[in-house]
């Protein structure tokens, strides 16, 4: 099993120092994270998230299945992550490493298991036919921070994503092309997103966002919260590492908080910028033969 | 499946008749296996977990997705802490099968290693391993805590060196997700039907300070109401030392009484640096 190359004691010892100092290797604030870019591919349901040199991309897909025997009125809802080997010499393919089943257990917490999307809504046939939703990770780029690149990407991606409309007339059920009539955004019912503090020092007493991967290589420990801009926390994950003051992690929610928000404004953002962008002046406007040329 | 857990507020009890500070009854063994270099049972209230430790010992042939492995293995300056839990059939009311390879269990395993690699002194054995196998024998809410002291009981019995013990314990909050009441009241130690219903959080403290290992919430529940929940928690983790203190002096006592030990091998004469 290949793994990846640790950073020498020097190095360890540097960013350490320098983190007690209050100073990170990139200039950044400790509570500050890097500049975040999130665009939209031409199809729906792509997200592409860059963060510092760290790079997600997820896509949303729809199909209709037969839902799962136990739950006949809920549609199916997947997240499918695989760390390929592009991302870090330590990833395998087919072969999940601690770090990709905490990264798909806490995307599926954050996402699934908080009820962000309603899946209900994914029913057609009551236990005969509903949409299967899927999710796919990819990790392009490994610079540190996953867990929060991810949750954002995949959230982007199911924002984005329109599934083809369907009636259902006198027991057929009739799934339309986008040309026949214009696919339907998801039931979506809150944005939730994760915020990772890493900790530092002795006790655990310097908390830090977003680390770069040689933070992380360094880190004693790391707590992920999940929040929407209601305050609603949808899940919280210390496992293990140093012991931190209870105190010092009531403040990291609530400065989470903060962040969440800021994150919740940029995504509404881009998806109204989106929009626009694909508006190209109504039915008429597309009809129209004149073109660019 | 929804219960019913309304009548809280008409008599301020629990379904099963306690008060939202009272513990359920924890019950626990060391030295359970005598083949074993440590071993553990413990109850909390019907969840009932088995726990053996083999090691510190020269580390076996590497499994492939071993699973929750935790401490610095790679750079050979300290033992690794490698978990594994098993989930039998029998234990929960629906006889689910769980496979080797599921994320929850794998999730699991590495809290626990995570957990007690924190409190215990791997960095005296360099090039080894600590195996912990749990057993859960049978499921009734706040799964994780249990395995946590368990693992921790265990390791003192197999005598690894530690900071304290590691104490674990859950608390919930009366009120649900989407309502806004400001009168619900934060619980401690959730049962299977608490868990299914309520938000809760399973804490784990290190010894008697307030500093927290592990912090796991798995439910939806307003910000405002982490703190309450949290200072219960933490609270409840204390008195879970305490009755996992009580027991491994207990035990202690006994063997000196039956002369498996010899009394006066106290830390006062023994070579602590």
């Amino acid at each position: 099993m290949p793994r990846d190359a640790e950073p020498s004691l020097n190095e360890k010892q540097f960013v350490i120092t320098a983190l007690q100092e209050n100073l990170r290797l990139d200039g950044r604030e400790l509570d500050q994270y890097r500049p975040l870019e999130l665009s939209f591919g031409d199809q729906y349901g792509a997200a592409d998230v860059q963060l510092g040199k760290t790079r997600v991309l997820a896509k949303a897909t729809a199909e209709v299945t037969v839902p799962y025997t136990d739950r006949p009125l809920d549609g199916i809802f997947t997240i499918a992550t695989e760390l390929s080997p592009m991302a870090s010499p330590a990833f395998e393919v087919h072969r999940p490493t601690e770090t990709e089943v905490l990264l798909s257990r806490l995307l599926e917490k954050t996402v699934r298991r908080s009820g962000a999307l309603d899946t209900e809504s994914l029913c057609l046939v009551a236990g005969q036919k509903c949409w299967s939703v899927r999710v796919d990770v990819h990790v392009l780029s490994h610079d540190g921070n996953l867990i929060d690149a991810s949750c954002l990407a995949v959230v982007a991606a199911l924002r984005h994503f329109r599934k083809p409309d369907t009636s259902m007339d006198a027991g057929v059920l009739s799934v339309y092309t986008p040309a026949e009539r214009e696919p339907v955004p998801l039931s979506w019912l809150h944005s939730p997103f994760c915020v990772t503090w890493s900790f530092f020092g002795e006790e655990g007493e310097i908390a830090v966002l977003d680390a770069t991967w040689l933070e992380e290589q360094v880190r004693v420990g790391s707590c992920t919260v999940s929040l929407n801009k209601h305050g609603e926390i949808c899940q919280i994950a210390k496992l293990g590492g140093t012991p931190v003051d209870a105190v010092s992690l009531l403040q990291c929610t609530s400065v989470a908080l903060t962040k969440v928000k800021e994150f919740s404004g940029l995504l509404d953002r881009k998806l109204a910028e989106d929009l626009k962008r694909r508006d190209k002046g109504g039915f008429m406007s597309e009809l129209r033969a004149e073109n660019d040329r | 499946m929804p219960l019913d857990t309304s009548t809280y507020n008409l008599a301020l009890l629990r379904v099963d008749g306690r008060r939202w500070n009272e513990l359920r009854r924890v019950h626990a063994q060391i030295r359970t296996q005598a083949a074993a270099d440590g071993s553990s049972y413990l109850e909390m209230g019907h969840t009932k977990v088995m726990c053996v430790v083999t090691g510190p010992s020269e580390p076996g042939p590497r499994r492939g997705t071993g699973g929750g492995g935790a401490g610095g293995a790679g750079a050979g300056g300290a033992a690794e802490v490698v978990v594994s839990i098993v989930i039998a059939g029998f234990s929960s009311v629906d006889r689910k099968r769980h496979g080797r390879g599921d994320k929850r269990t794998l999730e699991l395993q590495s809290t626990v290693a995570n957990a007690l690699a924190a409190s215990l002194h791997i960095h005296l054995f360099p090039h080894s391993q600590v195996n912990i196998s749990l057993h859960v024998l049978s499921q009734d809410g706040s799964l994780l805590a249990a395995l946590i002291n368990a693992a921790a009981l265990a390791c003192v019995d197999a005598g690894i060196p530690m900071t304290d013990y590691v104490a674990a314990c859950t608390a919930g909050s009366t009120s649900t997700y989407a309502a806004n009441d400001e009168g619900a009241d934060p619980l401690l130690d959730l049962n299977h039907q608490e868990e299914q219903e309520l938000p809760g959080l399973t804490v784990a403290t290190l010894g008697e300070s307030d500093r927290v290992v592990v912090l796991v919430c798995e439910s939806r529940v307003q910000v405002s109401r982490l703190e309450g929940m949290l200072a219960v928690g933490v609270d409840g983790c204390k008195q879970v030392r305490e009755i996992l203190d009580r027991v491994v002096r207990e035990k202690g006592r006994r063997m000196v009484q039956e002369g498996t030990v010899e009394k006066g091998i106290g830390l006062n004469e023994m070579d602590v640096d």
